[in-house]
């Protein structure tokens, strides 16, 4: 026992007590007998039996190898030849084999410059010595993630003047950190927010918001205004008082200037949208009453002298107007479909439509000897206009009649397929087809055509996909010369 | 009667006033015209000829878009005028806007509206329609 004997029974109770609740042992030891005593609690420390019996060597072995042993050798032996006290924190391995912090503390009794004793106290502190460093670790981690955030991060005390600040903040704004410490939160705000930003501050600090969110003007080191998204929190005491500002900020200027840029963009787009549907409408509304105009004269002329249109020539003039006659038509037709912005879309029964289509047609169908096999659910429904939809199939029907190989009947199937919300129409020919490589991107476009044929004016597809568009579609084709083309037109399905 | 007495052309286009001149000569339309190169000019001549009425035109071809005032301010203002039911309008333009069809529509002194280049045959129909009332 390390409790000298003189100590009374209840006394040696008491500091048991203790030594147990507080976790904390006493030893002592006697240089002169070399004998080495722990009591009940430091043996607990160490997780021995009760009955163990230490010696110094033993003693010190228990001390973790390395930093914790070569400490305490040098500390006990200080302590026993200069009568140096000691009080260290270091670790162990108990005999359990369990790492432990501990406190070790040992003081000299001295007689005759001769130390006679040490008695020392041995605490297990192993909890206490984790969580401070686990705080230090998390103060480390918390400390790094603040230094090397990508957004600019500072701490600003209630007068605006920094308490601390990261990297990125200096970088944002292209300061060194010294630079900007001479500076205050309000220098680098652009003068014009400064206002609105100071009243937020004081609804911070009023409590009136918890955090406050602002994209707002900056001027940085060469005088640049760049565009920041401010986020600032006021972290109080508990309590209540305010403490200080968190705040972030993060350069916004790129996206600022992108979405102006596209914001310009679109308005550039729908103006000359606008302006180019303006135009469309004068020029054919004007080249329509010139047309008006030739058309009526030739009348006139061949009322008035028959004899001046016997003639070579006069046929080819009156072709020539009604040429253009009809283009203006079709041009004024076009520009109608792109200006309709609120169109009357209906449910439509789509073999229906294309039945109707087909019997309109039925003449030239017969006369060309045509084969037409049709595969469509009798109840498939799309969303379009009927004038539309009336164009839409007609003008794929009378192209595949017309685009046939020549000397051979056309043969054309038409059948639907349903892709998501589309009820696809394929109208497949196996005619002259069309070498897509030279003109696919073409194929839409106004007054292109691709083969030689008496009746083509080009402007059918451009009109047609205009219309498919118009109520929501679009148009795919596949074709390969001397086999045929296949027109996929995605309709927009009604349930 | 087989003629229309009086047709009034309202139109800036001299080729498209040479042109329905003729054309209404040609199919015996009506026995005399009055030109006016816009709403202004016609309505400053047509509202003494109507109070002293004299001469009132039976039919007008009105054109819509005219400098100076055009087709619908004229119609706003002729319909002020006490007797303008005497009078037919045709509207006689190259637009195809259908903002401009029905416009048309919304005025009773309309009988119709005709989309340029006109045809003997149209004149002919008005011609029938004109006489049988």
């Amino acid at each position: 026992m390390s409790i000298p004997n003189t100590q009374k029974k209840s006394s040696i109770d008491l500091l048991d007590f203790i030594q147990e609740r507080a976790s904390i042992g006493t030893w002592e030891y006697n240089p002169t007998s070399t004998i080495l005593n722990w009591s009940t609690q430091t043996k607990k420390i160490h997780e021995v039996p009760l009955d163990y019996k230490p010696n110094v060597e033993m003693g010190l072995a228990f001390y973790k190898e390395g930093y914790s042993r070569d400490t305490i050798s040098t500390l006990f032996t200080n302590c026993i030849e200069n009568h140096d006290t000691f009080d260290v924190e270091i670790q162990i391995i108990t005999h359990t084999g369990k790492e432990k912090w501990v406190r070790t503390i040992g003081t000299p009794i001295v007689e005759n410059h001769k130390c006679i004793l040490v008695q020392g106290l041995f605490q297990d502190i192993d909890k206490k010595a984790k969580n401070s460093k686990e705080l230090a670790y998390k103060e480390l981690l918390l400390r790094k993630t603040f230094e090397t955030a990508l957004v600019g991060m500072a701490i600003v005390d209630l007068e605006g003047n920094w308490i601390d600040i990261n990297k990125s903040l200096c970088n944002t704004f292209g300061y060194s950190r010294e630079e900007i410490e001479n500076l205050s939160f309000m220098d680098l705000t652009h003068p014009d927010d400064l206002r609105k930003d100071y009243k937020a501050m004081m609804k911070l600090i009023s409590g009136k918001i918890d955090h406050y969110e602002v994209e707002q003007r900056y001027i940085c080191k060469k005088g640049k205004t760049i565009w920041a998204k401010l986020s600032t929190s006021l972290v109080r005491d508990d309590h209540g008082k305010p403490v200080h500002f968190v705040a972030q900020i993060n350069d916004v200027s790129q996206i600022v200037e992108t979405s102006k840029k596209v914001n310009q963009l679109l308005e550039t787009t729908e103006d000359q949208n606008k302006r180019l549907l303006n135009f469309a409408h004068i020029v054919s509304h004007n080249l329509r009453s010139h047309y008006g105009n030739l058309d009526m004269l030739l009348d006139i002329i061949k009322m008035d002298l028959p004899e001046t249109t016997d003639n070579e020539i006069f046929p080819l003039v009156e072709q020539a107007v009604s040429h253009l006659g009809e283009t203006v038509a079709n041009l004024n037709e076009v520009a109608a479909i792109n200006i309709q912005k609120d169109l009357n879309t209906e449910p439509l029964n789509l073999s229906k439509c294309l039945n109707g289509a087909i019997s309109s047609i039925s003449a030239m169908i017969l006369e060309s000897k045509t084969t037409l096999s049709v595969n469509i659910n009798p109840e498939q429904y799309i969303i379009g206009v009927p004038a539309y939809l009336d164009s839409i199939i007609l003008n794929f029907l009378t192209n595949a009649i017309k685009y046939k190989k020549p000397n051979v009947p056309a043969n054309i199937e038409i059948s639907t397929t349903i892709k998501n919300d589309f009820v696809v129409l394929q109208v497949k020919d196996y005619g002259q087809g069309i070498d897509l490589k030279k003109y696919g991107e073409k194929l839409f476009g106004m007054y292109k055509t691709f083969h030689k044929h008496d009746d083509s004016r080009g402007l059918g597809l451009f009109i047609t996909k205009n219309q498919v568009e118009a109520i929501g579609g679009k148009i795919e084709v596949e074709s390969e010369v001397q086999v045929g083309t296949t027109f996929y037109i995605y309709l927009k399905t009604h349930e | 009667m087989n003629k229309i007495d009086v047709a009034c052309i309202i139109d800036d286009d001299p080729i498209f006033i040479f042109g329905a001149k003729r054309m209404m000569e040609l199919s015996d339309f009506c026995k005399s015209f009055m030109v006016f190169k816009n709403g202004q000019e016609a309505l400053n001549n047509l509202k003494p000829i109507m109070i002293s009425g004299e001469d009132v035109p039976d039919i007008i071809l009105l054109d819509i878009n005219m400098p100076i005032m055009d087709g619908w301010e004229f119609l706003d203002e002729f319909v002020k005028i006490a007797s303008h039911k005497l009078i037919t309008i045709y509207i006689v333009s190259s637009s195809i806007d259908p903002v401009d069809l029905n416009r048309a529509k919304h005025y009773k002194t309309i009988s119709n509206y005709i989309i340029k280049p006109i045809s003997t045959d149209t004149l002919k129909e008005i011609l029938e329609i004109e006489l049988s009332k």
